[in-house]
């Protein structure tokens, strides 16, 4: 076949029909072509499931893509639809930008006041406090569990945010600490955050000098430590009046490709110890058995059974999502006057008195992996 | 394998170049698309292949001991309506216990708890293999015509692996019947005339429907609404409720458009699925165009056993009802499904009674009107099915409709967009057919270079506009 015939108006004798020689050549190319457009996207949702070897052909093709700039119409597109538009800005250095903002003397404020758990004022139905979830795919199910129960109390508005595949890991992908920063904070202003990440973090990261790290290496673990505690950071209120409950991402079961959660947890836990404005929730118990080993059946208060993960065993059923609902609204309960709302979980819906929240959280757990 | 995705593209173009090249030899390509269908269906889980393996030899098996039980003209005997009853119980039997047995036993366990009789039922997790619901209906329908005397010679034993398995059908239809299949594998299809301009917009407009359409209203209005109904306002909930009519036609009309195009490419023609089901001006019209192959299996395999239109107006309105029930519970063992099913048959009988009394009555108005009126009632009792047909209960499905009457929640997810999308689609079922055919000889007529440029571009364009990875396809829990 000569190339000739690519480039002529293509004239058959049945309309519409091509021979199979020429609509393979077409389907090739012009799958090519996509794959070179789409380049960098296909890499970022490779890099965000953990592709394994199509994580590399990815990444061969996104190279020789942007050498040539052919994906240069595809960030076009992406500008002009509002997409993607994470930055590789660093949330430490969104600190400093942050920082510099603030007056002295409220910095000093802050200080002071960071010294003490936030205040929250009671809520009453006439001024109901507003609470924003989000994080992970894992809010979607999980934030939409906790929207419910927070509604039935009275006392609660609240809004759902998640993303999926995001986490800390990859900022250039989806920035969550610029996404605090810039929306959540001064748009929705909640008075309390629930967030989790964690899930899709077990890839690889780059450190601030673009230097790679292995994922679960010391390196890795320093880094992911950093942008935690910058993160948590972020979310003190100068006026010590807002409150975030981090979650400790849940076991995986058995089979996932999910691990290195009790890691996350551990990193979690230790860094919300030495800030009051931060609370550690501990969702590991609510979700394993005794031993706390993966469990994808519980038994609730009344004694009735429930599945508590979904197929995946990665993201938690709607029954497994209203049991750390309960207790996640339990624990504001400790921390904030809620007397004016009604609170009364479900014993279905409620874990038994046996599971409690761990005082300490390992740095790793025994059969996590 | 989902359709949509680069996994899936590699494969195809293996696929494609190995079936024209073998082709002119019948038996080896067979084998190969044999092998092309298990690796397909395998890539979700390889245990479902064991399955699959054990519904195409009990049923090729059913399909020649009827034959053989036949009379020499093809007639009935008792053994081969027997033998066809065990094919039938067989076959359910094994789509009940995937895809009922866990809602029958908690059901049972519920009333017994209400009225007091502790039960503790055992929690099974039992894996729905994709397609089933599928893949059996073909089968059964393969061994009914045999029974009814359809079918002279019963598919060789290949013949028939390739028909219950070729991946394009294989998970989410549409349901082809062996009498459409069969021909197709001894026709050998020209290679100079592959009818690719119809295959590229079918494609690409399944794609466009399934990866921009559907994906953009569920995450827009659609989930929000029918996860919190409460924080929404009635016109919110109500723009959520059409969205989702949109999103399930987009998701579901856009694989079967896909489905088709991919077997086009390789020279075997299906039978149309959708055909602009929202036009309808009344529900039987409706189910004339939506889901089509499953609407003719109810009805020959169903309906007229159950007797049809044969007998008394009650008869045939029992007949109606059990159907549109059934068909509800096809999709999935819940009981918002027989609630949808429900609506379906009790408004198709109220259109059967509204009819017969008022056939030839001269109601004053321009017919335009009345067939407008026609129209939006029917829209709108779909719409109203599908509350249910979404909801993950009942009770969830009366919030949302209460919440339509109340109104009152601050929440918004409706943008100029989001109607516009609605709008939109709603009003592109009602562009003549002759318009992308239009465009289908257009693009066909294009230089290669432009089609290779216009399917580069038309994936970049739809794969910015959809969102960071695909879902699955809303029928492949079915």
């Amino acid at each position: 076949m000569s190339w000739k015939k690519l480039l002529r108006p293509f004239r058959s004798k049945k309309p519409g029909t091509m021979p199979a020689g020429l609509v393979l050549v077409i389907m090739v190319l012009g799958l090519s072509l996509a794959m070179a457009l789409n380049a960098d996207a296909t890499l970022r949702k490779s890099n965000s499931k953990g592709d394994g070897w199509r994580n590399g052909v990815a990444s061969v093709i996104a190279t020789v893509s942007d050498t040539f700039q052919f994906t240069f119409l595809r960030s076009r597109v992406d500008e002009a639809l509002g997409k993607n538009q994470g930055s590789k800005i660093d949330a430490a250095e969104l600190v400093r930008r942050q920082q510099e903002a603030d007056a002295a003397q409220q910095a000093q404020d802050a200080l002071e006041a960071s010294r003490h758990p936030p205040t929250i004022a009671a809520p009453t139905p006439a001024t109901p406090i507003h609470l924003w979830v989000g994080g992970d795919s894992i809010t979607q199910t999980l934030g939409a569990s906790l929207q419910r129960v927070l509604s039935t109390t009275g006392v609660f508005t609240s809004t759902l945010d998640y993303h999926v595949s995001t986490g800390l890991a990859r900022p250039d992908y989806f920035n969550w600490p610029e996404h605090l920063v810039t929306d959540v904070l001064p748009k929705d202003q909640p008075s309390i955050l629930v967030m989790m990440f964690g899930a899709n973090d077990g890839q690889n990261m780059t450190d601030l000098n673009g230097h790679g790290l292995v994922r679960g290496s010391p390196e890795w673990l320093t880094e992911y430590r950093r942008r935690v505690a910058a993160t948590m950071d972020l979310l003190k209120s100068p006026t010590n009046d807002r409150l975030t409950i981090w979650l400790g991402p849940p076991p995986m079961g058995p089979g996932t490709k999910v691990h290195g959660m009790d890691e996350i947890a551990y990193i979690v836990w230790s860094e919300a110890r030495s800030r009051p404005w931060i609370q550690y929730f501990d969702t590991w118990p609510f979700l394993s058995d005794a031993n706390l080993q993966y469990e994808l059946e519980g038994v609730s208060s009344d004694g009735s059974r429930h599945v508590l993960r979904q197929k995946d065993d990665v993201h938690m059923s709607v029954a497994g999502a209203d049991r750390v609902s309960w207790a996640i609204l339990g624990q504001i309960a400790t921390l904030v006057d809620l007397s004016a709302g009604k609170v009364a979980p479900p014993q279905s819906e409620q874990a038994p008195d046996t599971v409690i929240e761990r005082t300490e959280i390992p740095p790793t757990m025994p059969g996590a992996e | 394998m989902l359709f949509p995705t680069i996994d899936f593209a590699v494969f195809f173009m293996v696929v494609f170049t190995g079936s024209w090249v073998l082709r002119p030899h019948p038996k080896a390509w067979r084998w190969f698309i044999l092998a092309s269908s298990f690796v397909f269906y395998g890539w979700w889980d390889w245990n479902f292949l064991y399955l699959l393996l054990a519904s195409i030899g009990i049923n090729w098996l059913f399909g020649v001991l009827v034959h053989r039980s036949l009379t020499p003209e093809g007639g009935r005997t008792p053994a081969s309506i027997w033998l066809v009853r065990v094919a039938v119980i067989v076959n359910l039997g094994i789509l009940g216990y995937f895809k009922y047995f866990s809602f029958f036993v908690s059901s049972i366990a519920d009333r017994l708890n209400s009225i007091g009789i502790s039960v503790d039922a055992p929690l099974l997790r039992i894996v729905l293999p994709i397609g089933i619901s599928f893949f059996t209906f073909q089968a059964l329908s393969y061994v009914i015509d045999i029974g009814r005397g359809h079918w002279r010679e019963p598919l060789g034993l290949l013949d028939f692996a390739v028909y219950l398995s070729f991946f394009a059908h294989l998970v989410a239809g549409p349901i082809v019947r062996a009498s459409e299949f069969a021909p197709q594998l001894d026709h050998l299809p020209d290679p100079r005339y592959v009818k690719s301009a119809e295959a590229f917009m079918l494609i690409f407009r399944g794609m466009f429907k399934k990866v921009v359409i559907s994906s953009f209203l569920a995450t827009q209005i659609v989930d929000p609404v029918f996860r919190l109904p409460g924080s929404f306002g009635r016109w919110e909930v109500l723009w959520g409720i059409y969205g989702y009519a949109i999103q399930i036609y987009a998701d579901f009309s856009g694989y079967t458009d896909i489905a088709i195009g991919i077997a086009l490419l390789l020279g075997i023609r299906f039978p149309l699925n959708f055909d602009s089901p929202y036009i309808a001006t009344s529900l039987q019209d409706f189910w004339r165009r939506w889901h089509m192959t499953l609407s003719r299996w109810l009805r020959d395999y169903l309906y007229i056993p159950l007797g049809g239109n044969r007998g008394s107006k009650l008869f045939t309105y029992r007949n109606l009802f059990l159907v549109m029930l059934l068909g509800g519970l096809w999709h999935g063992a819940n009981w918002t499904f027989v609630m949808w099913g429900s609506i379906h048959g009790g408004y198709l009988i109220a259109e059967r009674v509204v009819k017969e009394r008022w056939v030839g009555h001269e109601i004053g108005l321009p017919a335009k009107l009345v067939k407008g009126l026609q129209w939006f009632l029917t829209f709108n009792v779909v719409c109203l099915a599908w509350v249910f047909f979404r909801s993950q209960s009942i009770s969830g499905a009366f919030d949302v409709l209460w919440q339509l009457v109340v109104g009152g929640g601050t929440n918004s997810g409706v943008t100029l967009l989001v109607i516009l999308v609605i709008v939109a689609s709603v009003a592109s079922q009602f562009v003549p057919e002759r318009i992308p055919q239009r465009i289908e000889i257009w693009f066909g007529r294009l230089a290669p270079i432009l089609q290779i440029a216009g399917l580069g571009v038309g994936l970049l364009m739809i794969d910015a506009m959809g969102p960071e990875g695909i879902a699955p396809f809303i029928y492949f829990q079915f």
